[in-house]
């Protein structure tokens, strides 16, 4: 693994992309985490790069390159040095034991100025690796390219003499760089959501700007020059949750993304689409909170409350996708979903999934085609007497579009009779209560168990969204200590998955919850649902993400 | 053609009798069936009080939403659907009180919608409260001493964002009222409607005689309203005289006028294309 440190506004995650893009071209593995403070300069700011020849997702604790654009990075990380790691500093002479110094920033001076920096450090780093360097060269064409030829020419020269800048060295955690076709994309949560929102035919989004939610809504606005997709960042998360609905009413499949504290301004949005079954799609990309809490922290604290926000009950659907794949099949079948059932759905990431930067393992699917669920004139044997909330079996009731013929669309978040008219009789308020509700059953059978690694095991440990491969290399180290492990990774929270989650919990003999909150939300969920209680827990909640050893060490701590 | 008849429902009204608001329902029927409007090409929006009961009263598609909201809900439903004709039933409390940030927000958009606030000065949904229209010293059984803020000036407010079509009315001249809803309808951009209306249950000083004295017709006085000054001017005016009709217009470029990919068609009847993905998705 490489760590790059320094202040903020250094360009630390330029150097961490260039990387990436390279090893991923070679068909290398790569996650790439950033770990930033809640300011654009100073502080402390660093990268994590784990590059493997092997599908990795999650940041290992052994670094082997350690690249300091700040004494700071230093101090923080040197501890974390593997056997034969090594650190990078810049400077002109080495200042401690198993330190090399690299004049990243005179060098950069040297061939067009001190913002040249990034480059040279990613040349350093690519010098040690043993990356071909014509590889890097390409990379920088494509990326410096339409610029002008001068800043072209400084970036290839400033990653040429940091690549040559290292010179002999006994670093021996090369790769062999034999190129091969990637299996997958190099994607960040909040391209692949927005990427599954335009595959899922999402064409209008409202925003208001809260970190990590805002990644998404940046990724969305990249693809609105190629799809047919308005997005409007609005006044606040309130207009924002009002606005989709309005679309969504109108006609087209509409979302919108935030963290926790938005989401909490969204929730009686939330309980409009609910009794109106209007179909839409909230992002809540998770941070610690209460109220501000870390903002640009990591964190599972909203599955209990996503899963019941708003007064009242109606049905809704939770997701919470492990992996950019998953986020952007999941973005996908959401919407699908929102529509077929006309509810609302949320689907829950956070801020390591969104922000970081991984190699899928797979290929991105689009839907053959788009199925909308509504009805017009023609499909009506009397379009005057149609009504938006008809009774039926399923709960669903066919839906027409406004102003889309003489079937007029009456909707009201006042309780209503099946014409959408508000009404306060006792018995219609228990008919339509147990109307949106008799689609629960069917929503149910939408859900996936989850999914498991080794899951006949005795011993399994539970988690839900990003943790999965943090959880997956916990098991593979676990293993290589004898210890029989496995594990189960949720992606379909709500309606729970109580049949899969039986019948996979009930065989092992105990299972142990690895969550990324405080009071284990997925094992009280899972003892609520099943009646099936977990046997400890590993708990992380300081705001940044697993290591797979901190998830060994804690789950033999309690196996004995 | 459409009648009147034609939008009547035979939903049970509650209002009380004597309420500004059977004056206002009257007037939005007779405007869009004046317009050659069906209930099929209405859609009204509202957010919550008895003024945001309205739409369940006349046959419309109609979405009946949270207080405050309906200017947020009614500003997407028209970007998925820009040919929709969208009218917003909202009062004081809703618009002014809850829905505050929208209101101001919608006007800045300049989205095409018509908006009626029927402003009585008082909540009348939650029995009797202050509301931001009500005047200093306006007492109620929570405001027991008073109203101790100064009153919410929507016109003035609307005028200095730079609203294109700003206009007041009074419930009980119908036929004053219809001609303002239909060229707020006819208006291109937003256009704000506040209409001051008596509330006989709860507001006892702005009766329906008390405005009777005070209202004077822009329209018989053939006021030309292009001036800004004179509309702000007028929006102050409340306790000698009450100047309703249209106070100020300008049109100009609408919010979807302003969304490049929507001059081209609706986005609600733009194609699914999933080819174009290919690119993005390829791992080559």
């Amino acid at each position: 693994m490489v760590i790059i440190g320094g202040e903020a506004g250094q360009g630390i995650q330029t150097v961490g992309d260039l990387l990436a893009t390279v090893c991923w071209k070679m068909g290398l593995y790569i996650t790439v985490v950033n770990d930033f403070e809640s300011r654009i300069r100073g502080g402390h700011s660093f990268v994590q790069l784990r590059i493997s020849d092997q599908p990795n997702s999650a940041p290992s604790d052994k670094v082997h390159i350690l690249a300091a654009l700040n004494s700071k990075t230093v101090e923080l990380h040197k501890g974390d040095l593997s056997e034969g790691g090594l650190v990078l500093v810049d400077g002109e002479e080495s200042t401690a034991a198993g330190v090399t110094a690299i004049p990243f920033s005179k060098i950069a001076r040297e061939v067009g100025g001190k913002i040249m920096t990034n480059t040279v450090v990613a040349g350093a780093i690519m010098g040690l690796l043993g990356t071909p360097f014509d590889i890097f060269e390409e990379l920088l064409v494509k990326k410096f390219g339409k610029k002008s030829p001068e800043i072209l020419d400084n970036n290839i020269t400033a990653a040429k003499r940091g690549f040559e800048s290292i010179g002999e060295n006994s670093f021996k955690n090369g790769f062999t760089w034999e190129k091969k076709i990637p299996l997958g994309l190099l994607l960040t949560g909040n391209k692949a959501v927005a990427l599954g929102a335009v595959a899922g035919d999402c064409r209008f989004s409202a925003f208001y700007p809260m970190s990590p939610g805002t990644g998404i809504m940046n990724a969305l606005v990249a693809l609105t020059d190629d799809f047919p997709l308005v997005v409007e960042q609005v006044e606040d998360e309130i207009a924002a949750v009002n606005m989709i609905l309005g679309a969504a009413y109108s006609g087209v499949r509409s979302m919108t993304a935030t963290s926790g504290g938005g989401f909490s301004l969204m929730v009686e949005g939330l309980g409009l689409a609910g009794i109106t079954e209007t179909p839409i799609l909230i992002v809540n990309a998770q941070r610690p909170g209460p109220a501000t809490g870390l903002p640009t922290r990591t964190g599972q604290p909203d599955l209990q409350f996503t899963i019941h926000a708003s007064q009242d009950e109606f049905p809704r659907f939770v997701f919470a996708p492990g992996t950019p794949a998953e986020a952007f099949d999941l973005t996908v079948k959401s919407l699908h979903l929102a529509d077929k059932y006309q509810v609302p759905v949320v689907l829950l990431t956070d801020q390591y999934l969104t922000d970081s930067l991984f190699t899928l393992d797979r290929p991105l699917k689009v839907p053959d085609s788009i199925d909308r669920f509504i009805i017009t004139d023609e499909d009506l044997d009397n379009p005057e007497s149609y009504e938006r909330y008809a009774f039926t079996e399923s709960g669903v009731s066919p839906r027409v579009l406004p102003c889309n013929g003489n079937a007029l669309c009456v909707a009201s978040g006042n309780e209503h009779t099946p014409d959408g008219h508000l009404n306060e009789d006792a018995d219609n308020r228990k008919r339509m209560m147990d109307k949106r509700n008799a689609k629960l059953p069917a929503m149910q059978k939408e859900m996936s168990a989850p999914s498991g690694y080794f899951e006949d095991s005795d011993i399994l440990l539970v988690g839900w969204g990003s943790t999965q491969g943090a959880i997956r290399e916990a098991v593979d180290l676990l293993r290589e200590r004898g210890q029989e492990v496995g594990c189960l990774n949720f992606t379909d929270m709500w309606p729970f998955p109580v049949e899969h989650s039986q019948r996979l919990l009930g065989r092992t003999k105990r299972f142990i919850m690895v969550e990324q909150n405080s009071s284990s939300q997925l094992g009280l969920l899972i003892r609520e649902q099943t009646g099936l209680s977990f046997d400890g827990t590993v708990l992380k909640y300081d705001g940044r993400p697993f290591f797979p050893i901190e998830i060994v060490e804690e789950t033999l701590a309690i196996i004995g | 053609m459409t009648t009147t008849q034609d939008f009547d429902n035979d939903f049970e009204n509650k209002w009380c009798p004597g309420c500004g608001n059977f004056g206002i329902l009257d007037s939005m029927k007779k405007s869009f069936s004046n317009l050659g409007l069906a209930p099929k090409d209405v859609l009204l929006i509202s957010g919550i009080g008895q003024a945001a009961k309205t739409p369940h009263f006349l046959k419309c598609n109609m979405f009946h939403t949270l207080h405050g909201r309906a200017l947020a809900v009614a500003t997407g439903a028209k970007i998925a659907n820009h040919d929709l004709t969208i009218v917003v039933n909202s009062g004081d409390g809703d618009c002014y009180g809850e829905g505050g940030n929208h209101f101001m927000n919608a006007i800045r958009r300049n989205i095409d919608i018509t908006l009626l606030v029927h402003n009585n000065q008082v909540y009348g949904l939650t029995q009797g409260q202050a509301s931001p229209t009500s005047k200093m010293g306006f007492v109620t059984k929570v405001q027991k001493h008073g109203v101790i803020a100064e009153p919410f000036n929507p016109l003035t407010i609307a005028l200095n964002l730079g609203a294109g079509f700003v206009a007041r009315g009074f419930s009980n001249n119908r036929e004053h009222t219809r001609q303002l809803i239909e060229d707020g309808i006819k208006h291109k951009g937003f256009s704000l409607i506040d209409i001051v209306q008596p509330c006989p249950t709860y507001n006892k000083i702005s009766t329906h005689g008390w405005y009777k004295q005070r209202v004077e017709d822009l329209y018989e006085n053939n006021y030309v309203p292009d001036d800004l000054e004179n509309a702000l001017a007028m929006a102050q005016e409340w306790d000698e005289k009450i100047p309703i009709g249209v106070y100020y217009q300008k049109e100009g470029p609408t919010f979807t006028d302003r969304i490049k990919k929507l001059t081209e068609g609706t986005l609600i009847d733009k194609k699914y294309d999933a080819a174009k993905l290919d690119g993005y998705l390829s791992v080559s």
